[in-house]
């Protein structure tokens, strides 16, 4: 239920040192480095750079596929969707690293199972600002103990959001209604974030908060399902990516369009 | 167009600043840091200084005022600090922070400036 207080992956640090670049995989994410640095982060659980960025109708998604059409191969989607106005520079950094951490939170998050490594794959996300992995892990880590300070109830992170009948006085916030309106009983506080277009951990922070103010129920059983793991494909790709299959591919989607 | 690095370094440069942060305030992750040193860890000032941010906004909300929050400022016997929240369409929720060492700082200056960072960083 807790944080482990010992290091959250003592890999991630070693890879760091030696100044790595691929990247890590394990169970509830995926951390891409660069020189040891962590330039990008994925996971099931946490919605996409994608989705903050065309959530609320700051970037439309035809610019974003716009973008990943034509930048997507060369590794460089941010940079052109700053270089043709469409993201400002400082908004793309603070969205990317935004996404960065969510993602870090829940790719790091303790005894997930194996971890990974894959020498040389790269984002095509592309460079915006690197950020130090020792950096990642600390803030994974305080935002482990920020939620736990809140509401030491890990179980309702990944269950689905039940209000609970009001009347004892607490209320919530505009912010914490708008996550009410979508808790239907299905959705999980990650889908929540989706829908909604926020960052998981915003969303979960403020459910637990909810959760200690007794507005959404806490599960007594704690055998809920974890979050999705990552697909099997994305620890099974090939060290070796086959450059001129992709060229061709790519040529011939070019072509057909 | 400034992204959060000259935003920071420019906030650095304001007469008697300390330090300077980009913070969060849903999750209270300093998205960037300047200044400050062994005796002010500002990751720990941004963390904490959100629950002040959203103590006044919860507070508001009681009290039914339909207004937004420009600036917060603390006094303490040597230093100043500043609270701007950013009100640009995508600042969800960020705010900059500035220390200032009381002696050095001229305070309707650094709010100026400290307004004038926020408009360039255009989130």
């Amino acid at each position: 239920m807790t944080a482990a207080p010992t290091a959250v992956s003592p890999m991630l640090l070693r890879l760091a040192e030696e100044r790595a670049t691929g990247v890590l995989v394990r169970d509830h994410g995926a951390l891409y480095l660069a020189d040891g640095q962590v330039v990008h982060a994925e996971s099931p659980a946490a919605p996409g750079i994608e989705v903050l960025l065309t959530a609320g109708g700051r970037l439309a998604p035809e610019g974003w596929q716009e973008a990943v059409t034509r930048a997507g191969a060369r590794r460089e989607v941010a940079r052109f969707l700053v270089d043709s106005g469409q993201v400002a520079d400082g908004e793309m950094e603070i969205c990317h690293l935004g996404a960065l951490h969510d993602a870090a939170f829940f790719a790091l998050a303790p005894g997930s199972g194996p971890t990974r490594f894959r020498y040389g794959v790269a984002h095509w996300i592309g460079a915006v600002r690197p950020v130090p992995a020792v950096a990642v892990a600390r803030e994974a880590r305080r935002r482990r103990g920020l939620l736990d300070s809140v509401w030491p109830h890990s179980e309702v992170d990944t269950a689905p959001l039940r209000c609970r009948p009001s009347g004892h006085g607490a209320t919530a916030t505009p912010r914490q209604r708008t996550l009410l309106e979508l808790a239907d009983g299905v959705r999980t506080p990650s889908a929540i974030a989706r829908a909604v277009g926020r960052p998981a951990f915003n969303t979960l922070l403020e459910v637990r908060r909810m959760a200690a103010a007794g507005l959404v129920e806490t599960p007594s059983d704690p055998a809920v399902p974890d979050p999705a793991p990552l697909p099997a494909w994305v620890a099974d790709f090939a060290v070796d990516p086959d450059i001129a299959l992709l060229r061709r591919l790519r040529d011939a989607l070019e072509a057909s369009l | 167009m400034a992204n959060t690095e000259t935003a920071l370094k420019e906030a650095i440069t304001i007469e008697g600043a300390i330090g300077a942060a980009l913070v969060d305030y849903t999750s209270g992750m300093a998205l960037g840091t300047i200044g400050g040193g062994k005796e002010f860890d500002l990751t720990v000032a941004a963390a904490g200084n959100t629950d002040v941010v959203r103590s006044k906004v919860r507070t508001m909300e009681h009290l039914g005022l339909k207004d937004e929050i420009e600036d917060i400022l603390i006094t303490l016997g040597t230093q100043y600090h500043l609270i701007r929240l950013m009100k640009g369409r995508g600042s969800n929720g960020l705010f900059l922070y500035l220390a200032l060492d009381k002696d050095r700082a001229n305070l309707a200056m650094a709010r100026h400036q400290l307004k004038k960072i926020e408009a360039e960083l255009d989130v």
